[in-house]
């Protein structure tokens, strides 16, 4: 675990350091985080207006503002593309000097993880801010939804980042990975409550995202931060749901990542 | 005392292979048909602590599977080995940490950062103490004379400069077993010089044992008294160069400086003709018959000098490996093992 405390703040400031080469394209990828929720934005916006009493799953037009104002948060900050990364290192044969080392590969991919979401804060902030000047949303959330809102944004993080690593383990045995990839994203977007609140979707969908983890990662924390979950049970139940969806993936990634190394067979030497 | 012992090892991979053309690709999206290759066929031997042993085969003869396995980046599919006590399959922190494989055609370096930066992490990584790190990185630095390079970007290196920085990386934690595959390949003959130079120091100061694999010669010859022959995944050989040339190539040859120009001598009856350049002849004899062609050559003709040697060892490699064709089966194992 020492070893483990020295190693990772190492990883953490080769990774901003490497990040801050390329400023350009921090500023690309907050732009292309941005316009997802507003173009949603203004979409459900628009719906509304046509809506019998202005409202839509419970949200009017500043619901909508705040909903997606919190989502661009959370969308930056639980971000993860290891599902991406993986099958291009099996790919190539670059885990082999990963592999070499006496460390697991995921946390130098951590190291990675935070990096970006740190260095693209500077960007991010201000679009942020632009935002709120637009839409001028009225925040009706309360303290402790803030401060759980923010141990719900955390486990929504960890959740996002250990099972998209753990899927990311499947290119171990398919080595192209790009279409799984794609549809981890499209049912984060679709039952994570990004394309639209969990609230508008069929029945049906409502109870899928119940049952699978994405609404946990993204539109539980959004929800509790917009302060429209205002049962403090409720909360702490949401909160106990996402804790025991962390330690199963971590449990699952933990058996995966011994048989995916056994199956490791350093393609392109 | 063994640090390195190999028992029946082997590694079988099975490779998706179709016919070429359209409809054959069609066709494997439906039938998937897979091959067995055998890239390491049982193979046994052992390495004694501070020794540097050249593992020498042509292209998909089995080196890097046999290296991989060794480091524990692949499982065999049969067999037992034990490094450093370790079995390096199970990968355990305490193992790597006192390995190191330094392969030419991958880089362990943060290609965007300066070779600095990488060193640091590595340092952290392998949990070196700091005063250690900095004393082992001055020597590594004075030694492989980077120090002009450290604070340029990776990316802008040379190939040369950055297989020296790749090389620090690989020595930075002090292995007491380096894999090395290939660790001059691409650079300019000084550089590889200076790498041999290098790694040959290294084995004299730290007693490292070290398995080297190189398709240049000149990398096996100066630093390995001992070389392993490995092809299509079998031990071929295992012994010193003098051995190797003894046993796969039993001829010798005879250089000669000529007095006067003697183009109708028939040299073919004494050997096999190498070369014959004006007055300078080279024969190939076998060494049984080399002291009896010996005797005829000077007493048919005025010889200024004549030299018995054994053939050059690239010769004997050559001879060795001459006549196969490479195989592209054994081939793809080395380079494309995932039977996805």
């Amino acid at each position: 675990m020492s070893h483990l405390l020295r190693a990772f703040p190492a990883f953490l400031r080769v990774s901003i350091q490497a990040m801050l080469q390329y400023r350009g394209e921090i500023l690309l990828w907050c732009m292309w985080g941005i316009v997802n929720p507003t173009v949603l934005y203004v979409m459900w916006s628009a719906a509304t207006r046509g809506a019998p009493d202005g409202k839509i799953a419970g949200l009017d037009q500043n619901g909508f503002a705040v909903y997606y104002f919190f989502l661009l948060i959370v969308g930056h900050l639980t971000a993860a593309w290891d599902v991406y990364n993986m099958s291009y290192l099996v790919r190539k044969g670059q885990l082999s000097p990963l592999l070499l080392r006496p460390i697991l590969p995921m946390w130098e991919s951590l190291s990675s993880n935070l990096a970006y979401k740190i260095t693209t804060l500077m960007f991010a902030a201000p679009m942020w801010l632009i935002f709120i000047l637009i839409t001028q949303p009225s925040f009706q959330t309360e303290w402790w939804q803030v401060g759980l809102g923010t141990i719900a944004l955390l486990l929504g993080a960890a959740l996002n980042y250990m099972l998209c690593y753990t899927v990311a383990l499947v290119a171990f045995w398919t080595t192209k990975l790009d279409a799984v990839g794609e549809i981890y994203f499209g049912l984060g977007m679709l039952l994570g409550g990004r394309m639209a609140p969990v609230d508008a979707l069929p029945p049906y969908l409502q109870i899928a995202s119940e049952l699978l983890p994405f609404k946990w990662m993204f539109a539980f924390p959004v929800e509790v931060l917009a302060g429209m979950r205002d049962d403090v049970n409720s909360v702490t139940r949401g909160l106990l749901i996402q804790a025991v969806w962390v330690v199963l993936v971590v449990m699952v990634f933990r058996m995966g990542w011994h048989l995916a190394v056994k199956r490791y067979s350093a393609v392109s030497g | 005392m063994a640090q390195i012992e190999v028992e029946h090892l082997g590694k079988t991979f099975k490779v998706p292979e179709r016919e070429a053309g359209l409809v054959a690709s069609i066709g494997s999206l439906f039938r998937r048909r897979y091959r067995d290759v055998r890239a390491v066929d049982d193979i046994n031997f052992t390495v004694d602590a501070g020794e540097i042993v050249g593992f020498l085969g042509p292209n998909g003869a089995g080196k890097t599977t046999t290296l991989k396995m060794l480091s524990g980046l692949l499982h065999p599919t049969a067999g037992e080995a034990r490094v450093l006590g370790h079995t390096p399959w199970k990968r355990e922190a305490d193992y790597l940490r006192r390995i190191s494989m330094l392969m030419g055609q991958r880089s362990q370096l943060q290609w965007d950062l300066p070779a600095i930066d990488s060193f640091y992490m590595h340092g952290a990584v392998y949990d070196i103490p700091k005063a250690d790190y900095q004393q082992t990185l001055d020597e590594l630095v004075e030694l492989l004379a980077i120090g002009p390079v450290l604070k340029k970007q990776v990316r802008t290196l040379s190939l040369g400069e950055r297989m020296k920085c790749e090389i620090c990386a690989s020595l930075l934690h002090r292995p007491a077993v380096l894999f090395l595959d290939e660790p001059t390949i691409g650079v300019d003959v000084e550089m590889q010089a200076r790498i041999r130079s290098f790694i040959g120091q290294y084995n004299r100061n730290h007693g490292a044992t070290i398995i080297l694999t190189s398709h240049y010669m000149a990398d096996v010859t100066a630093l390995c008294k001992r070389i392993i022959v490995i092809d299509q995944g079998q031990l071929l050989f295992d012994g010193s160069l003098a051995a190797l040339s003894q046993k796969m190539a039993p001829f010798k040859v005879i250089k000669i400086d000529l007095d006067l120009k003697c183009d109708d001598y028939p040299f073919a009856e004494i050997g096999e003709v190498i070369s014959c350049d004006d007055r300078k002849v080279e024969l190939k004899v076998p060494k049984a018959e080399a002291a009896a062609a010996t005797a005829k050559l000077l007493t048919d003709l005025s010889v200024l000098d004549l030299t018995i040697e054994d053939p050059p060892i690239e010769d004997v490699i050559k001879q060795v490996f001459g006549g196969r064709t490479q195989r592209d089966d054994a081939e793809a194992t080395e380079t494309a093992g995932a039977s996805a």
